[in-house]
């Protein structure tokens, strides 16, 4: 993606999808976007989706209330995938205690309000987990985000430990058979 | 311009010696005798054989000739000078004829608004007596409707049309008259047209350049702005909806009743007539105006400033008034109310402002007393039938039907003088619930409903009347009606069938899925819906890039990081038509059809654009400039064959397809280039760039019309695409900061 001296951090259309935002991560220090948390995050998962501690540790002079909500913005982002997955099996007929709406129900909402967001967010995997196994595996091998999130509201305290169900961090090993 | 005879004459004959000379030299090979004569007699003085005349030196036959030749085209001069007056004069006779009519086809509205309501009033009070008395009250006035002319009927027999379509309809009425391409349905338009038509004729007869100007770009106005109503009116039909009149009011109020907005048991009361409809219709529609024309009429002194920073004052101090009024406050669409109430304002500002002012002032002011009257007398009305909790319902449809009426009575005024005053867009909806930057967006052909699409992997659909209370004061944020998901990875471009129900998205996965439109009004918490997603075009095995519809073909066009652009009927079954590849060139970056010859398409590449011919696949023409490097963006002309190309290099180029010439290369922006859109008409082009503004373009001039800062950046990019709605005064831009903004 770069051409000339300065590289331009672009996806110009005809990019190989294999080339699509593979540009040489830029250090946090220098972005100077208002995006720039979530630039980071971005570049962060890009380059090791599994490497969740990297991924969650907050550079120096953040905001901690932003780095949660792009992070948050992040998972519900990412949950398209397991959501496109679960549509075409996950039926209020089939699944009668959760109906599809919740899914998409997560709007922009003040920092206060992370830890509902967290908890509905959870309920997608878990329901994921217990009742569509097999696209919950495929998925988790593919992007580590149910882990990235277990991970995400045990540090930062946005669920009681209680509410973690699915067994995927317990030891980091005795359920890893999915990993 | 008149000459003094006898100043004229005596410097015919001081230079009449010397001239008749010259001009018997220029005579001389001709037989006149007697000049041969006269030249004979004036030079030698020998007078043999002359007569009395040519006794007298200082009368020479040829000074006289002269003289008189002189004079005669001197009165030819005058003459056409006369009659180059006349015309002027007639055609300001036919201009103020034309404006008389258009102010007494706006008295005959008020007057006919007026009627309505006295009507409306007379029943609700005969509602009222019988509701409290439970006697019929005996009215000593006429209690029929008021008679209509023809212009009415019309447009309420094209109410039904749905909530969707609201404000762009009413063709109907009219006597403004919208140069001529809107059509007109009464009789009197007709006249009206016929006397614009003739009054075109002498303006172009005596080269009143500087009113044609101004026709012309009043016309340029009118097509981007308010004009289109007509248009829309006539596509408008309930493609969104599905239903159809009465039966598609129910559903509305049902849906008002879902909302919960109701703050009465619902009694489902449809209007008993079309002619009860109609009135009611008209009712909410004077309230709505009257209630504004109290609120200018107290702004009216201070406000002398910028239109649209008063629209919007208004817009948001009526708002408390409305909920004054308990009647419309609560039971009706609140965006819909607003936006016809901005429709009214502008209306009246701009009648202000007018150049013709003083005589729409008075009949304006002059009607506002009255209006005022009257919607204090309809305050206290429905105060009371309020109570009895009936009615409400009614309103609700009002609402519906009425925003119709707006467009209709606004569309008379508003055509000829509102686009003289749209000169900026300013933003007024921002679409923020992406989580990621937006690649592209679409509008709907006809309604104020638009697609976006996200590197968040979705598609989302907003319906521009759906508005959420707004955080600030100036933009209104939009809640998306349904989200599209089926791609696993970021879309990247969009298109949408003519019809409007239903869009192409195609993505890094490089699919091109087909979706069926769900209703504009659609819950946003429905369930989900399989059926939106149709089927997917499969044969791209990298990422696709771009799309690009042939609406009167119902043909797609779509490249892809593969190399490949492919041409696709999307609802047959064989969609795959043809597949284009320049081996020389490499990777597409754009395409498009080149509309003036629709059976050709062109395809930009890294180093130039290439025109094919879509049914062979040859290559017809290539489109260089010397360094031409890096296109983002092609689009072709709507009329004109031109394609315009925009650049990684901060240009746009402009190239003539038929000979494959530049016809003209500016630096645009301060950064790349990334997308482009020409207006509907093709008068404007508007381009959107990495610099985070998105800039208006004359296309006759190539001058920056107008220079909007949109959005901000993510990474290197920020404004991904941009786009004129097909029909209606919007347009849009996408951004990498995961929003989508709308301007009017």
């Amino acid at each position: 993606m770069a051409d000339g001296p300065t590289i331009l951090r672009r996806n110009r259309p005809g990019t190989k999808a294999e080339d699509f935002s593979r540009w040489p991560d830029e250090p946090f220090e220098e972005m100077d976007s208002t995006l720039a948390v979530q630039q980071y995050i971005q570049q962060m998962i890009r380059r090791d989706p599994s490497n969740i501690d990297l991924i969650l540790n907050m550079p120096e002079a953040n905001d901690e209330g932003v780095w949660k909500y792009e992070h948050l913005r992040q998972f519900c982002m990412e949950l398209n995938g397991l959501a496109v997955r679960l549509q075409e099996e996950c039926h209020p007929e089939t699944c009668t205690q959760m109906t599809a709406t919740e899914q998409i129900s997560i709007k922009e909402s003040s920092v206060a309000k992370l830890g509902s967001v967290c908890r509905r967010v959870y309920r997608i995997f878990s329901h994921a987990y217990f009742h569509h196994r097999t696209i919950f595996d495929e998925f988790e091998n593919e992007t580590f985000l149910c882990r990235r999130f277990t991970s995400f509201v045990t540090k930062y305290n946005l669920m009681s430990k209680d509410n973690l169900i699915v067994p995927i961090m317990e030891g980091d090993g005795a359920t890893e058979s999915e990993a | 311009m008149k000459v003094p005879s006898q100043f004229c004459g005596a410097t015919m004959e001081d230079s009449c010696s010397p001239a008749s000379q010259n001009h018997n030299g220029q005579l001389a090979g001709g037989a006149n005798v007697s000049i041969a004569n006269n030249k004979h007699q004036g030079g030698s003085d020998n007078g043999s054989n002359g007569d009395a005349k040519d006794q007298r030196p200082q009368y020479s036959m040829p000074g006289i000739l002269h003289f008189i030749q002189h004079e005669w085209a001197r009165f030819e001069l005058e003459r056409s000078q006369w009659e180059l007056d006349r015309a002027e004069f007639q055609a300001r006779i036919a201009f103020l004829q034309g404006e008389r009519k258009g102010q007494e086809n706006l008295k005959n509205d008020l007057v006919r608004r007026i009627k309505m309501l006295e009507y409306a009033l007379k029943q609700e009070r005969a509602r009222y007596h019988k509701l409290k008395y439970g006697t019929d009250l005996i009215m000593q006035g006429d209690i029929k409707p008021p008679l209509y002319e023809e212009d009415t009927t019309c447009n309420i027999s094209e109410s039904g049309g749905g909530v969707g379509g609201s404000a762009g309809s009413g063709g109907g009425s009219g006597g403004g008259g919208g140069d001529g391409e809107a059509s007109f349905t009464s009789v009197s338009n007709v006249s009206w047209r016929q006397g614009r038509q003739l009054l075109r004729q002498y303006l172009q007869e005596i080269g009143y350049t500087d009113t044609i100007i101004d026709v012309r770009s009043n016309r340029v106005r009118s097509l981007l702005g308010l004009n289109n109503n007509t248009d829309t009116e006539e596509m408008n039909t309930p493609a969104l909806n599905g239903n159809e009149g009465v039966q598609d009011k129910q559903e509305y109020n049902e849906s008002l009743v879902r909302r919960g907005k109701q703050q009465h048991p619902p009694k489902k009361q449809q209007p008993s007539s079309i002619a009860e409809a109609m009135i009611l219709d008209t009712e909410a529609a004077v309230i709505a105006n009257f209630e504004f024309l109290g609120h200018t009429d107290m702004d009216m002194e201070e406000e002398e400033g910028d239109v649209e920073d008063e629209i919007y004052d208004a817009n948001t101090d009526t708002k408390p008034n409305k909920t004054s009024m308990p009647l419309l406050g609560e039971d009706v669409d609140t965006d819909a109310e607003a936006e016809e109430v901005l429709n009214e304002l502008n209306l009246l500002t701009e009648i202000e402002e007018s150049p013709p002012g003083s005589i729409y002032l008075e009949k304006n002011s002059h009607s506002k007393w009255n209006a005022i009257d009257m919607h204090r007398e309809l305050q206290l009305d429905p105060r009371h039938s309020n109570k009895e909790g009936d009615s409400t319902l009614e309103l609700g449809e009002l609402e519906q039907l009425c925003v119709n009426n707006d467009a209709e009575i606004s569309y008379d005024i508003v055509s000829t003088t509102k686009e003289t005053f749209r000169k900026t867009w300013n933003a007024k909806y921002t679409l923020r619930s992406h989580f990621d930057a937006v690649r592209a967006l679409v509008f709907h052909p006809t309604d104020p409903v638009l697609i976006t699409a996200s590197d968040d992997h979705t598609l989302k659909l907003w319906n521009l009347h759906k508005t959420v209370p707004a955080k600030k004061s100036a933009s209104l944020d939009v809640e998306p009606l349904y989200t599209f998901r089926s791609h696993t990875g970021p879309v990247l471009c969009l298109a949408m069938c003519s019809a409007g129900n239903r869009c192409y998205s195609g993505g890094l996965d490089g699919n091109i899925h087909c979706w069926t439109l769900p209703s504009a009004n659609i819950d946003p918490y429905d369930s989900y819906e399989p059926s939106v997603l149709s089927h997917t075009l499969t044969g791209h095995t990298n990422a696709v890039w771009g799309l690009s519809m042939y609406h009167l073909r119902a043909t797609m066009l779509s490249f892809s990081a593969d190399g490949t652009v492919k041409l696709w009927a999307p609802q047959a079954t064989q969609p795959l038509l043809n597949t284009y590849v320049s081996e020389q060139d490499g990777i597409p970056t754009s395409v498009d059809f080149i509309r003036d010859e629709p059976h050709k398409l062109v395809v930009a590449y890294e180093g130039a654009c290439v025109v094919f011919d879509t049914e062979t696949g040859a290559i017809v023409a290539r489109l260089e400039a010397n360094e031409t490097k890096g296109v983002n963006r092609v689009v072709a002309h709507p009329t004109l064959p031109l394609v315009v190309a925009a650049h990684e290099d901060r240009h746009i180029r402009f190239y003539d397809h038929r000979s494959a010439t530049l016809a003209h290369a500016m630096v645009a922006h301060l950064d790349a280039v990334t997308s482009l859109a020409v207006d509907p008409h093709g008068l404007y082009l508007l381009s959107g760039s990495h610099d985070c503004s998105i800039r208006l373009w004359n296309m006759d001039n190539k001058t920056c019309v107008q220079e909007i800062t949109a959005h901000r950046k993510k990474f290197d990019e920020s404004i991904l695409d941009v786009a004129f709605h097909p029909s209606r005064p919007f347009i849009a831009s996408a951004g990498a900061d995961a929003l989508a903004k709308v301007f009017v």
